[in-house]
Parts: C-alpha cells; sequence; structure tokens
C-alpha cells in the first residue's frame, strides 16, 4: 500500500494549481487577486508539510520515487522560491484576465521540479523535467504584447528542445548500455558503460541537458535573453528555481547512478565550472541591463554551485547543497526587487521605457523605494559574499571544502571571481545610494514588500543562524555518499 | 519561581533598545518628538528586567542566569548575568533612561532627531549586549558596536568638520585598542585550541567558564620575547588590557576623549558614565580571574591607572571648557577604577568590588556633572566658563545639583561612619586599598598618585563649580531654569550621588565578590594569585587615623584652594595663568600631545613613511589593478559580441560545447 501522505507536499501543489484552473474561469478579472494569495496559500501549507517530512526516507512506486534528505532539502528550495514568486505575482497579476492561467504554470512547473528532486528513475526524471519546462517555456512569454518577452521564450524553447533531445540521447546510451533505467540498478550495472566508450559520450550529452537549466557556459546562451525578456517574476523563478533542477538531477543522476565514471564527469564539471563562473563575472561587468547582470552573475553562481562535483568531498555536497538555498533566496529576492523597480518604471513613466530594469532606473532608489534599496543591497551582498549573510555562509563551506580536498587552485580561481563579483554588485549599490533620485518617494505595493522581505529574512536567518540548514544539507548530502 | 519567569526575559535588555534602534531609525520622523517615546520605553523596560533580576541575585546570588545557544560548532552566543553584570546592566539601563528622558527636552530643536534617538538606543542596546555576554568573542562584537555608535554620535553634527573631525579621532585611536584586544582573543583562541586538543564537542571554547578553567596551563605556557620569558597569559591579558586602555580612555590614548565633547551633551554623558568608557573597565573587572593570574599583569593595570589619574587631573585645572575640564575629570577617575583593579595584586577579589563600586557611583556622579553642564548650555548658549559666572541665582536647581555632584566627585564625607557622598566611600576605598598596598609592598607609588589625583580633583571641579555659578556674569546671556523634563532627571541623579554609596557600602562588596564563584563560574582567586606570583593581604590592616582622614583632608584643601582664587580672587589669577608661564602653558596645551601624536607621530613619522612607501606601491599596483581593470572589460565587451541574439548561434554552441566537451574529456582520459 502506497502511503500517500508521503507525496502532500506535491499534492497540495497540483490541487492547487487544478483548483485555481477551475475557479479563475468563473471569476471576473476584479476578484482574481483573490488566486494569488490562494496559491501562495497552498505553496506555504506545502512548504510546511515538507519541513515536517524531514527525515522520512521510503520508495514508492515500484521503486521510481524516492523520498529522501535530498529530495525534501531540494523541495525547500523550489517551495521556498515558488513562495516568493507567488506572492510578489499578486502584484504582477493586478487587474490581469489571465491570473488562473499564470498560477497554474507557475504551480506545475513547481510540481515538476519536485517531482526531479524525487525521481529514481531516469525516464520519471525526463517526464518531469519536461514538464518543468514546458509550464516555464509558456511562463517566459507569458507578456504576448511584448516582443522581447516572445523572443526571450522562443529562443529559450528552442535551446530548451535540442538540449532534451540531447539529454534523452544520453539517456538512452545509459539504458542501452546497463539495460535498466532505474538509478539504483543504473550503479549497479555501469560497469558495462564505463568500459565503453559511449560512457564518455552519454555523461557529456547528460550534463549538457542538465546543463543547459543550470545555465552553465556554453549551455547558458538562452540565459541572458530569456531572463532578461520574461515577466522579472518570472526570472526569478528561472533563475533561482527551475536552475536548481538541473542540480538535483546532476546530483542524483552522476553521483548515484554514475559513480562508475566519476572521473570522466569530474573532468567536464571542473572544466565546465572555471569557465563558467569567469565568464559569468567578466561579462556581468559591462552590463547595463540589470536583468542581464543578473543573469550573469547567476551563471556565475552555477559555476560555484558546480565546484561540489568537482571536490566530491560530503563538505563539498554540504557546501554546494547548502547554495542552491542561500542562492534561491539572493537570486530570487534580487529578481523580485528588480520587478518592483520596473514596476516603478512603468506605472511613473519617469525612465528609459524601453528597458526598464537599466541601471539608470536604480539611480537614487534608497530614496524613492527604500525597502526595495535596502533588500536589494542585502541580496547583491550576499550573492558578493559579504560575512553574515546566506551566501557567505554557502561560499565558505563550498570553498574551505575545496581547500581541505587539496584543490586549492579551485578556491583561488572561485575567490578570484567573487572578489571581480564585487565590482558590478557594489556598482548597483553606488547607483541606489550615491546617486540623486529622479522621482519622488513612492510607496511600495505590499506583495512586492512581503515577497521582499521573505527573501530578506531567508538571506540573513542563513547567514546568522546557519546550523540548521548545514544540518539540513548535511543530511541531504549524506544521501549522495 | 518568579525568578525562574525572568530569566527567560533576560535576552529582552539588549533586544529591546536594539528593536527600537530598528523603529525609530525608520519609523521615528512620523512620530512625535523623533520618536523617542520607543528607546524610552524599550529602556525603562530592560532596566526593570535588570533590576529585578539583580534583585533575585541578591537574595541568592549563588544561582546566576546562564543561557548558552551553540554558534559554530565551539563558539556560542549566550548570557551570563553574575552579581558584576547585573549591577552594570542596572546602572547602564537607569543611567541611559534618565539620559534618554531628558534629551527628549535638549535636543528638541535638532533636526535629526530620529537620528539621534535610534543611535542611543542602539548604543544603550551593544553596551547591554557587551555586559551580559557570556563569552569574549561575543564581548569583542558588541564592542566594536559600541564603538561603531560612539563614531556616529560624536560626529553626530557632522557638517560641523570639528565633529566630523573628532569623531575620527575617536574611532581611530580606540581602534588602536581595538586591534590588541582583537589580538589577545586570537592569541587565546589558538592557545584554547591547542590546550583543548582541537574542536570538543559540546564545550564553548571562548565561553568564561572554560577560559577560566585553563588558566594555569595558559599561565604554564611561556613565549620568548626579546629574551624575556613571558607567560601567555601576561601577553594576553596586557593585549586585552590594551584594548581597555583605548575604549575607556587611559594614557596614552586617552587623547580622543576630552575632543568627543563634539557631540551633544548628552552624547557626552552617554559616554562618559554609562555606555562606552566604562566597558574597558568593565572587560579587566570581567577577566579578573586572568589578570590575577598574570605575572606583573596587575602591576601594569596599577601604575597606569594611577598614573593617568594624576596625569588627566594636572590637565583639568586649566581647561576652561565646562565640558573639557569633565572630560578630563573622566579619565582621571576612570585611572582610578583602573588603579582599584590592579591594586588586586594586593586585596584579591575585593579589587572588583572598590573598583566597580566606584565605577557605578561615578556613573551617577558624572551623569549628573555632564546634564547639569548641557542645562547650562542649554540655558546660556555657552560652555566657556570664562564667560560664565553668577549662575547660581539664574538656574538654582541646576546649581545645587551641580554642586551635590562636585561633592561626590571630590568625596566628601565623614571617615568611618556612613556619612557621606557616594564619591566618598568608592575613592576612599581605592585609597586605602593603595595605602595597604604600600604597608605590604613597600612601594607608595600608587598611594602617592591617588592621594594627588584625589587634590587636584577636588580643585579642578570646585574652580568649575565657583566660576560657573558665582560672582557676577562676565559676558551678557540671558539664563534660565531648564524645563522640568530636564531638572527631574537631574534631582534624581543628585539624590543617588547623594546616598548611593552610603546605602549599599557593604553589602555591594559582598555581593560582587560573589562573581567568581556561583553556579557558572568558580574559581579559587587565592590560588590563581599565587599562579600569577601575588601575594594576598588576609585581614585589611589597621590604617592609621590620619591615612583614614587623609582623602578628606585633601578634598577639603582643594575646596580651600579653590575658594580662595576663584571665589575670594585672593590671588592675581592673570599671573598664573598666562601663556608666558611655562607650567601653564605645558598643561594648557595638554603637555604638547596633540603635538607629539598628530603632527609628530602619526603626521610626521608614520604618515611619511606611509606616504613615501605609498608613492612606490602606487605605481605598481595602479598599473596591476587598472591593467586587470581593463583588461577584464575590455574581455567583457568582446566577449559580449559572442551573444549574438541569434538563437541559430545559441544551438551551435550547444553542439559544439558537447563535442568540444566530448573530445577534452576523452583527450585527458587518454593522456592519464
Amino acid at each position: 500500500m502506497v502511503n500517500f501522505m508521503l507525496l502532500a507536499p506535491e499534492i497540495t501543489v497540483v490541487a492547487t494549481g487544478l483548483i485555481i484552473l477551475l475557479i479563475g474561469v468563473f471569476m471576473s478579472p476584479r476578484t482574481k487577486n483573490v488566486l494569488g494569495y490562494l496559491a501562495s496559500l497552498g505553496v506555504l501549507a506545502a512548504l510546511v508539510l515538507t519541513i515536517q517530512s524531514f527525515g522520512t526516507v521510503a520508495l514508492m512506486f515500484y521503486d521510481t520515487v524516492s523520498i529522501d534528505g535530498l529530495s525534501q532539502f531540494f523541495k525547500l528550495v523550489f517551495l521556498a522560491v515558488a513562495l516568493i514568486v507567488s506572492v510578489a505575482s499578486i502584484k504582477y497579476n493586478e487587474n490581469s484576465d489571465h491570473t488562473e492561467e499564470f498560477y497554474t504554470l507557475v504551480l506545475f512547473a513547481t510540481f515538476g521540479m519536485m517531482v526531479v528532486a524525487s525521481a529514481n528513475d531516469l525516464i520519471l526524471l525526463f517526464c518531469a523535467f519536461e514538464l518543468a519546462s514546458l509550464a516555464t517555456f509558456a511562463l517566459a512569454g507569458f507578456e504576448k504584447q511584448n516582443a522581447k518577452s516572445l523572443e526571450g521564450a522562443m529562443k529559450y524553447f528552442v535551446i530548451g528542445a535540442v538540449s532534451s533531445a540531447l539529454m534523452l540521447f544520453g539517456i538512452s546510451f545509459v539504458y542501452g548500455a546497463t539495460g535498466t533505467t532505474s538509478i539504483p540498478a543504473i550503479a549497479e550495472n555501469a560497469a558495462f558503460l564505463a568500459q565503453s566508450p559511449i560512457g564518455i559520450v552519454a555523461v557529456v550529452l547528460l550534463i549538457a541537458g542538465f546543463g543547459f537549466k543550470m545555465a552553465l557556459v556554453p549551455f547558458h546562451m538562452w540565459a541572458p535573453d530569456t531572463y532578461q525578456g520574461s515577466p522579472s517574476v518570472v526570472s526569478s523563478l528561472l533563475a533561482a528555481g527551475s536552475k536548481k533542477m538541473g542540480f538535483v538531477a546532476a546530483f542524483r543522476v552522476f553521483i548515484l547512478a554514475l559513480p562508475a565514471l566519476q572521473v570522466d564527469w569530474q573532468f567536464a564539471f571542473a572544466i565546465l565550472a572555471v569557465v563558467t563562473m569567469t565568464f559569468g563575472n567578466v561579462v556581468a561587468v559591462s552590463q547595463t541591463s540589470v536583468k542581464r547582470m543578473l543573469a550573469y552573475s547567476s551563471l556565475a553562481q552555477a559555476g560555484y554551485i558546480a565546484m561540489a562535483f568537482v571536490v566530491m568531498t560530503p563538505m563539498a555536497l554540504t557546501g554546494g547543497i547548502f547554495y542552491t538555498l542561500a542562492h534561491a533566496f539572493m537570486k530570487g529576492g534580487a529578481f523580485i526587487a528588480t520587478a518592483t523597480v520596473v514596476w516603478m518604471i512603468t506605472t511613473q513613466r519617469t525612465g528609459n521605457l524601453d528597458v526598464p530594469d537599466h541601471l539608470d532606473s536604480f539611480r537614487g532608489l534608497g530614496k524613492t523605494m527604500p525597502l526595495a534599496a535596502l533588500s536589494m543591497t542585502v541580496f547583491v551582498f550576499a550573492l558578493a559574499g559579504i560575512p553574515q549573510t546566506a551566501g557567505f555562509m554557502a561560499k565558505l563551506v563550498l570553498f574551505s571544502s575545496a581547500i581541505e580536498a587539496g584543490m586549492a587552485w579551485l578556491a583561488v580561481i572561485a575567490v578570484l571571481n567573487s572578489a571581480l563579483s564585487l565590482f558590478y554588485y557594489a556598482r548597483l549599490v553606488r547607483y541606489m545610494y550615491f546617486l540623486p533620485p529622479e522621482g519622488k518617494k513612492i510607496g511600495m505595493p505590499f506583495p512586492y514588500a512581503a515577497s521582499l522581505l521573505i527573501a530578506v529574512a531567508g538571506v540573513l536567518i542563513m547567514g546568522f543562524w546557519p546550523e540548521p540548514f548545514l544540518q539540513w544539507a548535511m543530511d541531504a548530502a549524506q544521501v549522495l555518499i | 519561581m518568579v525568578k525562574t519567569a525572568l530569566e527567560e526575559f533576560a535576552f529582552l535588555i539588549p533586544l529591546l533598545p536594539a528593536l527600537a534602534f530598528v523603529i525609530t531609525f525608520f519609523f521615528g520622523k512620523k512620530m512625535p518628538s523623533g520618536g523617542a517615546i520607543v528607546p524610552i520605553m524599550a529602556i525603562a523596560a530592560s532596566f526593570v528586567i535588570s533590576l529585578a533580576i539583580t534583585l533575585g541575585l541578591l537574595a541568592n546570588p549563588e544561582e546566576v542566569v546562564s543561557q548558552s545557544y551553540s554558534w559554530f560548532a565551539v563558539l556560542n552566543i549566550g548570557i551570563l548575568i553574575d552579581p558584576l553584570a547585573a549591577v552594570m546592566l542596572s546602572m547602564v539601563s537607569f543611567v541611559s533612561l534618565l539620559i534618554h528622558i531628558y534629551a527628549v527636552s535638549y535636543m528638541s530643536h535638532d533636526p535629526g532627531k530620529p537620528r539621534y534617538f535610534a543611535e542611543t538606543a542602539l548604543f544603550t542596546a551593544a553596551m547591554l549586549s557587551l555586559v551580559l555576554s557570556d563569552n569574549i568573542l561575543q564581548l569583542f562584537v558588541s564592542w566594536e558596536l559600541v564603538g561603531l555608535c560612539s563614531f556616529l554620535l560624536i560626529g553626530f553634527w557632522y557638517e560641523k568638520p570639528s565633529a566630523a573631525a573628532a569623531a575620527k579621532k575617536a574611532f581611530l585611536t580606540t581602534r588602536i585598542g581595538d586591534v590588541m584586544f582583537l589580538t589577545g582573543i586570537i592569541i587565546l583562541t589558538s592557545d584554547l585550541m591547542r590546550l583543548a586538543g582541537g574542536f570538543q564537542d559540546g564545550t564553548y571554547l571562548l565561553r568564561f567558564d572554560e577560559i577560566f578553567s585553563y588558566i594555569p596551563q595558559l599561565s604554564a605556557l611561556q613565549a620568548n620575547i626579546f629574551g624575556f620569558e613571558v607567560s601567555h597569559l601576561t601577553i594576553i591579558t596586557l593585549l586585552f588590557f590594551g584594548g581597555a586602555v583605548g575604549k575607556s580612555g587611559q594614557f596614552p590614548l586617552h587623547v580622543w576623549l576630552p575632543d568627543a565633547m563634539e557631540g551633544p551633551t548628552t552624547v557626552s554623558a552617554l559616554i562618559h558614565a554609562a555606555t562606552m568608557v566604562t566597558a574597558g573597565v568593565y572587560l579587566v573587572a570581567r577577566t579578573f580571574p586572568m589578570f590575577i593570574a598574570a605575572p606583573d599583569s596587575l602591576m601594569v593595570v596599577a601604575y597606569l591607572g594611577g598614573f593617568t589619574a594624576l596625569f588627566a587631573g594636572t590637565m583639568g585645572i586649566v581647561m576652561n571648557d565646562l565640558k573639557r575640564v569633565l572630560a578630563f575629570s573622566t579619565i582621571s577617575q576612570l585611572g582610578y577604577m583602573m588603579l582599584g583593579l590592579g591594586l588586586g595584586a594586593t586585596i584579591g577579589l575585593e579589587a572588583v568590588g572598590i573598583s566597580i563600586f566606584h565605577l557605578i557611583n561615578h556613573a551617577f556622579f558624572k551623569a549628573l556633572l555632564f546634564l547639569c553642564a548641557g542645562s547650562i548650555i542649554h540655558a546660556v548658549g555657552t560652555q566657556d566658563m570664562r564667560e560664565l559666572g553668577g549662575l547660581g541665582k539664574v538656574m538654582p536647581i541646576t546649581a545645587a545639583t551641580m554642586a551635590i555632584a562636585a561633592l561626590a566627585l571630590a568625596g566628601f564625607g565623614i571617615p568611618g561612619t556612613s556619612m557621606g557622598t557616594s564619591g566618598f566611600f568608592s575613592k576612599d576605598a581605592i585609597i586605602e586599598a593603595a595605602y595597604l598596598f604600600g604597608e605590604h609592598s613597600n612601594n607608595w607609588i600608587p598611594y602617592l598618585f591617588s592621594i594627588a589625583a584625589a587634590l587636584l580633583t577636588s580643585v579642578y571641579i570646585f574652580r568649575l563649580i565657583f566660576m560657573t555659578f558665582t560672582g557676577k556674569p562676565r559676558s551678557n546671556y540671558h539664563g534660565h531654569e531648564s524645563p522640568a523634563i530636564m531638572t527631574i532627571p537631574l534631582s534624581i541623579l543628585a539624590v543617588f550621588a547623594l546616598v548611593f554609596g552610603g546605602l549599599t557600602q557593604t553589602g555591594f562588596m559582598a555581593f560582587l565578590e560573589e562573581t567568581f564563584a556561583n553556579s557558572f563560574v568558580n574559581v579559587d582567586i587565592g590560588s590563581l594569585a599565587g599562579i600569577g606570583g601575588n601575594e594576598l593581604v588576609e585581614a585589611a590592616g589597621h590604617e592609621p587615623l590620619l591615612v583614614l582622614w587623609m582623602p578628606l583632608i585633601v578634598a577639603v584643601a582643594g575646596l580651600a584652594v579653590a575658594f580662595v582664587i576663584y571665589y575670594l580672587r585672593m590671588i592675581k589669577l592673570g599671573a598664573i595663568a598666562s601663556m608666558k608661564n611655562p607650567i601653564y602653558r605645558l598643561l594648557y596645551k595638554r603637555y604638547y600631545q596633540h603635538e607629539i601624536y598628530t603632527e609628530f607621530f602619526s603626521l610626521g613619522i608614520v604618515y611619511g613613511v606611509v606616504a613615501l612607501l605609498t608613492q612606490v606601491l602606487d605605481v605598481i599596483v595602479d598599473s596591476i589593478v587598472e591593467g586587470i581593470g581593463i583588461l577584464t572589460v575590455g574581455v567583457s565587451e568582446e566577449l559580449r559580441r559572442v551573444q549574438t541574439g541569434v538563437v541559430q548561434t545559441y544551438a551551435a554552441a550547444v553542439i559544439v560545447g558537447v563535442s568540444l566537451l566530448i573530445i577534452l574529456v576523452k583527450l585527458i582520459m587518454e593522456v592519464l
């Protein structure tokens, strides 16, 4: 008998999505605001259920679904992002006719990511991956009148399709060599794969498939265009949430299914990590659109997290997993803060309307919207790794694990990159606090403020009180060792 | 049961003022009188909790409040309220409360009120959290926060260049001490790690009970410095004392304190009485078991304290600025406190008692003196004593309360009875301890320092009183008595300055001696003193009658001198107090410290060398940094072009990436 209570968070998310889709049809645009609150409540309930289920270990549905520390931790990441996004979207979807579609897509994407987190079978993993991808394709192009949004969605879709094809190709090689798609069974039979030259090909194809979501160079090229073109709340979901889906899939597939090929993928990740973090940081320096800058900084962050695959000690895995949650709050929050600024520019009609997220829009934000400016400062400082923020703790654990494992060169590259990143983060802070504002002080819409406060709280709590989170990350890493 | 319930609220003591800071900082503008009510309520609540815990402790001094939460494996965040912390908490919150109430009126015309009240609330919160830290690291964090707040508040009127400069000076000077303190903590931590054999689960490495339990081993560690064998414990304690020297304005790092007058007078009162300068004394008292077990450390404390008491007193008698006289007086009195602690080499734990007793009494009368000065400045608009005079008739309450404070500072009282001002009991105790020390070790220098400083104290404070309140006005001013919201705190403080010492004299010291023997720590001071080579005297000897009366005699003598010169004007002042008189000039120029520290040492040597080095380094570093900068931006621009925006390119990049990666990994595998 399957204990469905173990899937309570997933069921809550799907049920909320379906209910919203159904009742939204009968509501007028004016009353549809309620749907946002409903979705946020649903996500919050799922979040609480997930935290309650920490420590549960179970295999379900003929061993295709695995509930363990890793799956629960990543569900926490996805739900935290979904919460930030759905709260902020209450404002974004104000008076829109398509509110129910938006929230249903967000919830379905979240559901897909959550299933990826507990997938114990490559077929289930692929299907869930596609569920999340398709939902986010539609979300990226949600502003149907906005050519940039459509362009971003189109590119995202084309590259996504290519990557899915590559991933499926890789899975077929794995299946061909081992005769199974179940992750534990692959691990038992992986010797066949390791002996044949197909092994490397399969590994690289899988890396390409996951690397598309993780936005590792050179599979990243869709990311800046899509993050910039999409509505900011969707960028937040993409950068903070769906990126982590790539990581959890890679954790499960490479570390659990393909330990026999560890040397191969370790090398591949070493190259990708170094290239990605350096490329991301260097290109971010010359960006004038804040969303593009955040997109490139997001590349760099993915490069840091990918170090976990290179170092591969328990501490490194803990650090990498901890980093995904930290990054969810920092990057999710930063995009929401940008959403607030974009909202300000478009409603006040003061700044550069073509590029509402231009750096100039952030001039004097400390005066016009103090809360948004303060939260943005917290987020970028956390991304840069200033002490007592989540970003610092994450970097501390991850980088010191590299040194401990005798990979000081990797830690040095990462630290130099962090130093470089401070340049463009501090520039943003300078624009917000040291340049004069263009408009007058305006009130923050409540949903944006609430969403930012959730993210700030996450960043600061993880910085000041990292122990419970580190413990959870350690439990998650335990699954992989 | 009441007590256990109270302990649960101990964490609120620093938290409430900290919350008040946040509220006032962000929403103060919209509240009446700059949101002053929020910090006042918060600090009042802190005071009530502190006082209740103190009373609970008084009944049962064994059961101290101690709560710890682990933080980063071997470190912790925690609360420790033992007798020492309890009296400090009550005093800090009480004095700060009165100063906040007073400031409502004092700052009423200032547009920056919300900022002022927010910062003073944070200042108080930092000091409270410093006092109730149960580990040295948390203490250091609060210590730095106190430093930051003092910087912000001294430079409160930052448009004024002198205020900005004073804030910078205070920050940089105390920083020298802070670096020493931090170095001490680092050495201590590394020693403890070595002694404890690395990380031990379940122990909090830097918590005071843990530190104290390692004192014998720490003392046994020897380091070779310039050919001398020095105990690690001596090094650590002296470095801690270096921090205390900076914070508590001891020679030679006292230079920031007189300049710190540039802030609002209420800030001076906070700094001098409650929140900042006492932190150094508190640090030494808190780590007293380490000091007493460290050879020679307490001697350094005693000598430096005694010297500072005298040295600052000499400068106090020539200052013409009301607040500067008080500033030098603070330095001098802090010297007494340090001297008291240093005498622990002879009198053991009693030293903590008398020193903290003086600290508390001093807090009352020094806060009172500053608030009186503030009242005068508020009413008259000048703080130059040469322009004042005859204020006694105009401002009777201020004059009366300030006279009481002066009597307390000078230490008037009748020996052998419990009649006397607060300052009398505590200062007398220190001077008597110095005598005992002299008798015991035949070293009379601390005693001479203390008795000479007592004479100077009396002279400079009564000079201030006579010059300000008696005679005829020496300039045109229109004074008026301050409003009740200012005079009521003055009166409350005056009552405390008058009777607190007499009422608590015996109980206080006994209570404080429980600090290091209770449910949290239990150290045997006697055996620790043995480690440090300090011989303790058991029973207090019977001093000759003259010694007992000596402090009063010099105090009266000082009053008489001031009376003759400044009230009766029997001596032509112009002849002495002129720049032609080399002694006067030396004192007035404050021993040319500014010239020596700033112009010769800072600007001449340090700045000169640094400037030379930087010129050389500038060229090298600049070219490297700029090179990297130009390279990065250039590369960044180039790489940006890779992002063509054409989706076919992107797909091609994916495919090329996959192919390259396969080839690369394959190649590397082959090579290996």
